[in-house]
């Protein structure tokens, strides 16, 4: 909502029409001998043995699948083998022409694009440029294993055998593989050839190459990304949100000098008009001609085409008129790349959904056929030498098969050595003060942001000589998460932050206010209403070496971006053998007053996906510390806020400091001791829980512990074992619904950590387990003060003349549980 | 309308009294000021004014049975008026039912104000022994038998609140059991006696002491040294007369143990639970009195810091306040170590019963007259004797031995500790 962008009512509700350009389809028409011209003869010869090779590799696949067995070669693994033969000319078209500066980003069947980047980018690096590539990737180790094959008559061939070899033992999850077999065939990558990550999940690369093309451009980056997926993912949500994200109006019209225009990203969709067995035309999707949905998402129709995939030729043309386009801010381009899988989607694919004769009728057009006669037809090159490429791709691939099947030259990773590995894959842990080496753009000084004028004016604690400061004077929260951030601006220039209406409203609960007076819309800007692209941007954006932070408002939106914070923001880094890391906070906002879909506190489900840090801090001081401290670290985090408590000033430490602090995650925040009972509290709990330890002194004579905890994930026991051991009781209590509320996670390991400390169960107070009911009744959903003594006399302790409010006896929580509620 | 008349608060750690004997009777017109009933702690005993004026009503608490502190325990008010608001809920419960609850006066503060219902309820019906895990361990490193009783958690669990109250009843159940002893056959004389209900001080007493000799491994070693010194010092002091007259040889005992046990830290101690010990930054010395309604042993808190004439002068305060019964509770306690002087009264030789969570106690025994050789000669001499109890889980007999020697030494030039 910029207020330099006028909405004029006149021109809004003048009649017209809209009118389309005409979407080319198959256009190009040229034959191999017309293209002799354009193309030397070896080049030409070099496509058809780059398709030899994906096609081989992937019959390899198939046979080991189906048989256990390949040339000769025994051997089978138990993962998936999603396979493309017959795509493999437009693989090798589209790559024709890229450099590793550009980025590819795949599906699950993406084997012959990983091959098909990096032949290309073989051909294109000196042997300088791949020795040092392949002695520096993980420390030479898959070169040294390549090596032990054999002499190579080049360094191009060593290279060929070092990617074949690299892409299969990854499939064959050795450790020798790409990223020592944790991807495996569907998340394979090779960063050093711009190869980025398959995703396994379909539509799930669209969100993270936009990502990555912000990337680019942000930190004005060579290359464009290419986002390839199948027509299967047209059907989802996030390819959607991904075309717009990458189109968005802002890039041309608000974005600032120098970075202006369409994110440079291509969207090459392979149309082999199946998604598994579902049938996009005729059956699954609406848009007859793929190619036309590219006229629905912006005005130049995404320069949307149908394109022939079973010619090479075809493709280098159409990549070649598109990537001048995506160069010049152009983009976001669209491609109908219209191919033909003849495998079934895995091997275990009966292909009842279409008929033989169809499969056959393709095979005619099969480009390994009709691309090699052609050429031979041209005169290019005499069909024996052909075959001898054949041949020899064979032979080069069979002694590869050999080679990763065995386990003296590709070893699996050894669990039983080192039981520990993956584990120490699922965080990075690093401190990387800045991801950029340029010069941070802002448009102002920190000190001329009027907010940080606001806040030298404010008290760092609610209290001022032991009397409450007012609400207005007090730093909270608020000013607490945007400290860091704001700093941090100031110091590495990959930072950027975006979300749902960041910018000009300062976050909907005003913790961004002030930064767009020194932050440029580039590094601060408002997304579209698109959480998966949202999320899923971030993921790319870090991927590729940027630090982000985005902010979904509502906690309640997390279920948008599912899959992109519960299977990509979280796998990665584990997923990639600990190449990739993913320094993303994801700012997500606990509501109240605002009903059900607004108001629910899902830290469990965050808590619950490996590879996720969850924070919730507090106070003040613990927001700074853990904004700081994520800040700094290289690792996604969930960071919950709550809206409760956003004006809440420093209660517990003598104040918050200015200058910049990390708090541990993990560590947990002792805010009042005791000695006869603990109470554990997550998120604005803290504030009831600390009210009930009043009453237990003023009215019971008992002094009660309680521990805040700053995270959930790393959660460090240690002052929670002390403190149980002491008391003997605990209660835990946040604002979650009780059932798989992680505070059950957290009985059950205090229940087994300190069983013969513990003078009664753990008890557990969490919301209801319904739907939150409006703002009036709140105080009968979620957990108040005395439901906290109700818990204490009714499961740990009675307390003398003390009449429960909760119905907390055993009969009543079998009733509810049985009742499912 | 009727108005109540309260159980006083007779210190901020006593949270029940028992009540000794009723002064007036239902029906009695009282004033504001007249003695209503006497009541005592575990500790002292007090009289009971009346707040009210009027008729007194009805007494809700008959004489012997504990009350707890700022509970109602009669009405008064004009004849007719309505009482039953005023009734304490367990006002008419019968007297096992105030007795169940007695043990609530043993415990600190903070657990006895969660003490619920349920600590008067029957074992749980499924027969089943409900006991927190920490309470479980709890009861077996100390020993403590649980079977059979009911907790105070919820349905009746044991918690650990709950051991620490059995372990102050351990004493009591034993001799309970030994009261239950299948009497003996018929036709022997039924011998002639009266029952008398231990009072709150005797009970208090007893439990103490039963709990010190099955719980402390107690021993004693026995010294005496040549009080010449101490005798000859006596004398000058009374020549000096004023208050100086007043310092008595027990004066200087106490004197010289409160400049001796800094230097033995495990004796100027209490035992937390069985594996701690709780040393002393200061001696709170306790002083055991003679008193009409038993021993009490008031506290002289930072003895270390304070003359000899301070203390001396400070033991008649306390000691006379204690056989008064004025002294408030809260000088009762929180001793470090214990003097028993018995010594007035001619005893030689004996064994003081420690004081617990206390590690030591000192019995000053009389003076005799005894020989030693001196320069080939005998020569009579008066020795005085010292017995010194201790906690063998505490203190080892050679470092008791140790203290003994040097408070012994120090006696015997009491003038050179004078001036130190």
């Amino acid at each position: 909502m910029p207020n330099n962008l006028y909405v004029d009512p006149i021109e809004m509700r003048a009649a017209g029409k809209i009118t389309f350009d005409d979407i080319p389809v198959n256009a190009y028409n040229k034959t191999v001998a017309e293209e002799r011209s354009r193309y030397k003869d070896e080049d030409l010869v070099r496509i058809y043995r780059d398709i030899t090779i994906l096609r081989e590799f992937e019959s390899m696949l198939n046979s080991i699948k189906t048989q256990g067995m390949y040339n000769g070669v025994e051997t089978t693994y138990p993962g998936p083998a999603h396979l493309s033969i017959g795509q493999e000319a437009a693989a090798v078209g589209q790559a024709y022409h890229l450099t590793k500066d550009d980025f590819n980003f795949g599906s699950h069947r993406s084997h012959s694009e990983i091959l098909a980047k990096s032949l290309s980018c073989i051909n294109k690096l000196s042997d300088e440029e791949l020795m040092t590539i392949m002695e520096n990737f993980i420390g030479g180790a898959t070169l040294r294993s390549v090596e032990k094959m054999g002499p190579v008559n080049s360094v191009k061939e060593l290279a060929i055998r070092f990617i074949v070899y690299g892409t299969l033992s990854e499939v064959f999850a050795r450790k020798t593989g790409f990223h020592m077999g944790l991807g495996g065939s569907m998340h394979a990558f090779f960063l050093p050839f711009g190869v980025y990550p398959n995703n396994a999940i379909v539509g799930g690369s669209a969100p993270v190459a936009t990502g990555a093309a912000l990337y680019k451009r942000v930190n004005k980056k060579d290359g464009i990304v290419i986002c390839n997926i199948g027509d299967g993912s047209l059907g989802c949500g996030p390819v959607w949100e991904s075309f717009n994200f990458a189109a968005m109006d802002q890039l041309k019209m608000l974005w600032e000098d120098g970075v202006k225009g369409g994110l440079p990203v291509l969207f090459n969709v392979f149309n082999n008009s199946y998604g598994m067995g579902g049938q996009t035309r005729g059956e699954t999707m609406a848009y007859d001609f793929l190619a036309r949905i590219g006229a629905g998402i912006t005005p130049n129709q995404m320069h949307a085409e149908r394109i022939d995939g079973f010619n090479p030729l075809a493709v280098i043309d159409a990549m070649e008129r598109k990537l001048a386009l995506l160069r010049n801010g152009e983009g976001p381009v669209l491609l109908d790349t219209v191919t033909y899988r003849y495998s079934g989607h895995s091997t275990s694919d009966q292909n009842a959904y279409r008929a033989k004769e169809e499969i056959e009728a393709w095979r005619e057009f099969d480009p390994i056929v009709t691309y090699r006669k052609s050429l031979v037809d041209a005169g290019v090159a005499a069909d024996s030498s052909l075959e001898d490429i054949l041949a020899e791709t064979k032979e080069r691939m069979t002694m590869i098969c050999r080679h990763a099947s065995d386990t003296t030259y590709s070893p699996y990773a050894d669990m039983k050595a080192d039981p520990a590995w993956v584990e120490r894959l699922m965080f990075s842990n690093g401190k990387v003060e800045s991801f950029g080496d340029a010069e941070p753009v802002v448009t102002g000084a920190k000190e001329d942001c009027s907010r940080v004028k606001q806040i030298a004016d404010k008290c760092r604690s609610a209290f001022k000589d032991g009397k409450p400061v007012s609400k207005m004077k007090q730093f909270n929260i608020r000013d607490a998460i945007f400290e860091p951030l704001l700093d941090k601006y100031y110091t590495d220039s990959t930072l950027i932050s975006y979300g749902e209406d960041v910018r000009d409203w300062g976050g909907a609960f005003a913790v961004y206010r002030g930064l767009p007076e020194v932050i440029p819309h580039t590094r601060l800007f408002n997304s579209p209403i698109s959480e998966a692209a949202i999320v899923g941007s971030a993921v790319g954006y870090a991927m590729c070496g940027g630090r982000v932070v985005v902010e979904l408002m509502y906690a309640d939106f997390i279920g948008r971006a599912g899959d992109e914070i519960f299977n990509q923001m979280s796998k990665w880094q584990a997923m990639s053998a600990g190449i990739l890391k993913m320094p993303i906070i994801l700012r997500v906002s606990v509501g109240s007053k605002y009903g059900a879909q607004h108001s629910q506190d899902w830290t469990a489900l965050c808590a619950h996906i490996p590879g996720l840090k969850v924070c919730f801090p507090a106070t003040p001081w613990e927001a700074k510390g853990l904004m700081q401290s994520a800040l700094n670290g290289t690792d996604p985090v969930v960071f919950f806020e709550s809206q409760r408590i956003y004006d809440m000033g420093e209660m517990f430490k003598p104040e918050v400091p200015a200058e910049a602090y990390e708090i541990k995650f993990g560590d947990t925040n002792i805010v009042r001791t005791g000695d006869d009972v603990t109470i554990l509290t997550v998120g604005a709990a803290l504030y009831r829980a600390v009210k009930a330890a009043d009453q237990l002194k003023e009215k019971f004579g008992l002094n009660a512990e309680v521990i805040n905890l700053h995270s959930l994930v790393p959660l460090d026991y240690e002052n929670i074992i002390k403190s149980v051991e002491k008391t003997g009781k605990v209660v835990l209590v946040s604002d979650a619904c009780t059932r798989g509320s992680f505070l059950n996670d957290i009985a059950n390991t205090i229940t087994e950590l300190c069983f013969d400390y513990l003078d009664a169960p753990v008890a557990v107070v969490g919301a209801k387990n319904w739907i939150t009911p409006p703002f009036e009744f709140d105080e009968f959903f979620f957990p108040q003060e005395s439901w906290i003594l109700d818990a204490i006399h009714e499961k740990i302790l009675p307390l003398k003349d003390y009449v429960p409010t909760q119905n907390y006896t055993e009969a009543e929580k079998l009733r509810t549980l049985r009742e499912g509620v | 309308m009727a108005k109540p008349v309260i159980m006083p608060k007779a210190g901020i750690t006593v949270e029940s009294c028992i009540i000794g004997k009723w002064q007036k009777n239902v029906g009695d017109m009282v004033k504001v000021g007249d003695i209503l009933f006497t009541y005592e702690t575990d500790k002292a005993a007090f009289e009971c004014e009346s707040t009210e004026e009027g008729e007194l009503l009805e007494i809700f608490y008959g004489d012997g049975e504990e009350v707890p502190c700022l509970v109602n325990v009669c009405a008064v008010g004009t004849k007719g008026d309505d009482v039953s608001a005023l009734r304490p809920a367990s006002g008419a419960a019968p007297a096992e039912a105030a007795e169940a609850a007695a043990p609530a006066v043993e415990e600190k503060k903070e657990e006895s104000a969660t003490a619920p219902a349920a600590s008067a309820s029957a074992p749980s019906a499924d027969g089943l022994v409900r006991i927190s895990p920490r309470a479980k361990g709890l009861a077996e490193r100390s020993g403590v038998n649980y079977e059979g009783r009911t907790g105070t958690g919820p349905k009746g669990r044991i918690i650990e609140q709950d051991i620490r109250r059995f372990m102050l009843d351990k004493g009591a159940e034993a001799e309970e059991a030994a009261v239950a002893a299948p009497a003996a056959a018929a036709s022997v004389p039924t011998p002639e006696f009266e029952d008398v209900k231990f009072s709150g001080i005797r009970r208090a007493i007893s439990k103490s002491m039963i709990r010190s000799l099955s719980e402390a491994a107690q021993l004693t070693n026995h010294h005496t040294f040549d009080a010449t010194a101490i005798q000859s010092y006596r004398a000058a002091l009374k020549a000096a007369g004023d208050e100086y007259a007043g310092v008595t040889i027990g004066d200087m005992v106490l004197y010289a143990v409160s400049r001796t046990l800094l230097n033995h830290p495990d004796l100027n101690a209490n035992m937390i639970g069985d594996d701690t010990i709780r040393h002393f930054k200061h001696v709170n010395l306790g002083v055991a009195v003679d008193t009409p309604r038993g021993l009490m042993v008031p506290t002289i808190f930072n003895a270390d810091e304070k003359s000899l004439l301070e203390i001396s002068r400070e033991v008649k305060t306390l000691a006379e306040a204690a056989r008064s019964g004025s002294i408030s509770p809260d000088l009762l306690s929180g001793g470090s170590f214990t003097v028993s002087n018995l010594g007035s009264m001619g005893v030689e030789v004996f064994t003081p019963v420690i004081n617990p969570p206390q590690t030591g106690i000192l019995g000053v025994c009389t003076i005799t007259q005894r020989v030693k050789e001196v320069g080939g000669e005998m020569k009579i001499y008066p020795a005085m004797g010292l017995s010194l109890t201790y906690d063998h889980r505490a203190v080892d007999g050679a470092p008791a031995a140790r203290f003994m020697k040097e408070l012994c030494a120090n006696l015997e030039k009491i003038t050179v500790l004078l001036a130190k």
